[in-house]
């Protein structure tokens, strides 16, 4: 049997051009098919690539090109194909002879799907993976590797490979998710294949995130108890709308980030903070910033005396403005408007109750945090200045 | 005469039930003073081209987004909401964005170009509309039907948020079933693998082994096939092999089935997953 040796395959032009795998002094034919398939496969990658783009913009455009030498057989792999293993080299190549197998019979991915036809059904999935699409062997040794799913490097080191820019947020992100390096790594929210919800996550967000942070005792990189949140929801009717949205990531950035608990970005984390529009960039995010910079409003928020606005009145100070925490909870809560039960007090946390009551035409606070105040939120009258159209006719 | 309802129409009424509760957990959701089913007012109101448009249509399905040019949410979302509604050019769908007339126009005009919205875009004099629905937040969406109702109500989201602007205005549009919107509100997940799956390429494998006459193999594989999850395929297949080998042919009952509502007279020869070796195998 003619083993071909790393060296010598990267000699040969079939190495050069990313078909390794092949005998380096093969027929004729094979050097003339070769460039043919990849001709073909070029054509293929290109209208896969155009497809893709059309539903999402593929951040990484190029193909990885992977040396698929079998292993020595003094090697033993962690994974091998079974057709290789069993000696069946004509299931995939023109010849049975494993010393001159020849080249493959169909384009790569046709070949693989005629055993792994499961996967035409998974590859119709609404997202899918470029690679997985037109090549395989983008990722996949198909006769051995010292990787398990015949993988040709390690898989988050696969991965990473292409998608550079996530492994520098990675690298330099000064919080840490730990989901990226424990049990399958990418693979724990990510189907590298095929999945029915954008970027191959293999849920929605929330969906995803509660099978960690939906247990008890689960800690962050530093070591800190982190809230279980399936039993905070269940336990909180009133949720914030990315929450019932079950979009996590419209708050916290997955793969890393610079902010504490992974927020995408900056939000003030402590109870009093001066009014700075940047230290409440998450929120305004979504939220509109007019409704904690315009003292009068009739419009922009409900929490208001008259136009008197109190979203203004309670944030927007020089020293000591009560920041959204201060009376709202990010996830859910028991009240209205995610309305915190109590707010912590003095050095030992205290939690001092908030009494608030959601009234008809708003609410009241009852005496906390200062002496029991009422507001009225709807007798004002609104100067329309759109032009109502008539009532449609039944 | 009043017929009394099948089994079949009690199974029916469940299944509209199941999925009026999967869509009523997604629609917990909407403006602060429109909630979901409530009649829209409709408005003229001035256009960022000249002119004045109304907010919503009378007889067709309206699509109207309150959009906060510059804020990046917004132009993520003006961006797959372009592309919506240029995938669904020729369905009878109004389009509106709408903004504030706080922000510059020329901010607008550049923000609106650089995301290849071809809607009209309203301005909202002194966030009238805004306070008027209770909107709270950029980006969102409001579907109202032909009779201006609201039937959906849609944030941003990070993840999914074309799939899901998309199923609610098709569903608008009578396009897709509720039981089709819960579907792609909430997708299937897309796990890896799976016993069914290895036991398939199991089998594949054996049946291209079996067409090539390498019995011995095919039989290896087939009954790894087996092991892994029991197909009625994959046993009649196991049967073919050995008899090409020149054995007998046998019935394969996976043991667990065997006094669990196996057949009688049907016998469990030889547990799933011993390879009987035929004496003439090759």
């Amino acid at each position: 049997m003619i083993r071909l040796t790393k060296k010598k395959m990267m000699a040969s032009p079939s190495a050069k051009s990313g078909f390794v795998g092949q005998q380096e002094n093969g027929p004729t034919r094979f050097r003339i098919f070769l460039p043919a398939v990849l001709f073909f496969m070029a054509g293929i990658c290109w209208s896969a690539a155009a497809e893709s783009k059309k539903a999402e913009v593929s951040p990484v455009p190029k193909m990885r090109k992977n040396d698929l030498t079998p292993l020595s057989d003094a090697v033993k792999p962690i994974s091998a194909h079974s057709p290789y293993q069993d000696g069946d080299c004509s299931l995939c190549h023109q010849n049975k002879d494993r010393s001159n197998p020849g080249p493959i019979v169909k384009q790569v991915n046709a070949v693989c799907l005629d055993c792994h036809d499961d996967f035409a059904k998974v590859m119709a999935r609404k997202s899918s993976h470029v690679p997985a699409k037109v090549n395989c062997v983008s990722c996949h040794n198909p006769h051995n590797s010292m990787q398990p799913k015949l993988l040709v490097e390690e898989s988050e080191t696969l991965c990473l490979s292409c998608h550079t820019a996530i492994s520098n947020l990675v690298a330099n992100a000064q919080v840490k998710h730990d989901a990226l390096n424990v049990d399958h790594k990418c693979v724990n929210c990510h189907n590298p294949h095929a999945a029915n919800v954008e970027h191959l996550l293999t849920r929605l967000p929330y969906d995803l995130c509660v099978g960690c942070h939906g247990k008890d005792g689960v800690t962050d990189h530093d070591g800190k108890v982190l809230t279980n949140i399936k039993k905070l929801l269940a336990e909180n009717p009133h949720q914030h709308g990315p929450v019932q949205d079950k979009d996590c990531s419209a708050c916290h950035t997955p793969h890393g980030g610079n902010n504490f608990r992974l927020l995408t970005k900056e939000y003030p984390a402590q109870f009093y903070s001066p009014y700075d529009p940047k230290l409440y960039a998450l929120c305004f995010d979504c939220h509109e910033e007019s409704m904690v910079k315009d003292p009068k409003t009739t419009t922009l928020t409900k929490f208001r005396n008259g136009d008197q606005n109190l979203h203004y009145v309670h944030v927007n100070k020089d020293e000591r403005g009560r920041t959204c925490r201060a009376c709202h909870e990010v996830h859910a809560s028991q009240q209205v408007h995610q309305i915190r039960d109590a707010v912590p007090y003095g050095r030992n946390g205290y939690m001092l109750k908030v009494n608030f009551t959601q009234t008809a035409t708003g609410g009241t606070c009852a005496q906390t945090c200062h002496v029991t105040r009422s507001y009225t939120n709807s007798p004002v009258p609104v100067q329309v200045k759109t032009d109502a159209l008539p009532p449609k006719s039944p | 005469m009043r017929c009394r309802p099948s089994l079949h129409s009690y199974m029916r009424r469940l299944a509209y039930l199941a999925a009026g509760g999967m869509l009523w957990s997604f629609s917990a959701l909407a403006f602060a003073n429109a909630p979901l089913g409530s009649v829209i007012e409709n408005f003229l109101m001035p256009s960022l081209a000249g002119g004045s448009q109304s907010l919503l249509s009378d007889s067709n399905v309206s699509v109207f987004i309150f959009i906060k040019p510059g804020q990046e949410h917004s132009n993520q979302a003006m961006a797959q909401i372009a592309a919506c509604e240029k995938e669904m050019t020729g369905k009878p769908v109004h389009w509106c964005a709408i903004v504030s007339d706080r922000i510059p126009k020329a901010e607008v005009e550049a923000d609106v170009k650089a995301a290849g919205l071809a809607m009209p875009v309203l301005i909202d004099q002194g966030d009238t509309l805004y306070g008027k629905l209770g909107v709270i937040l950029h980006p969102v969406i409001g579907i109202t039907d032909k009779d201006r109702r609201l039937v959906a109500y849609q944030p941003f989201a990070k993840v999914n948020f074309h799939a899901f602007v998309q199923a609610q205005i098709r569903h608008a549009l009578k396009e897709i079933t509720d039981e089709e919107l819960a579907e792609l509100l909430k997708p299937t997940a897309a796990t890896l693998g799976g016993d069914a799956s290895v036991a398939h390429r199991y089998f594949r494998l054996a049946e291209k082994q079996f067409q090539s006459t390498n019995y011995s193999q095919a039989l290896l594989n087939i009954n790894k096939s087996l092991e892994k999850n029991f197909t009625a395929e994959a046993a009649a297949l196991r049967s073919r092999i050995i008899a090409a080998q020149g054995g007998k042919i046998e019935v394969v009952v996976p043991a667990e089935a065997v006094g669990q509502g196996a057949e009688a007279g049907v016998k469990s020869v030889a547990p799933v997953g011993v390879i009987e070796k035929p004496s003439n195998s090759k």
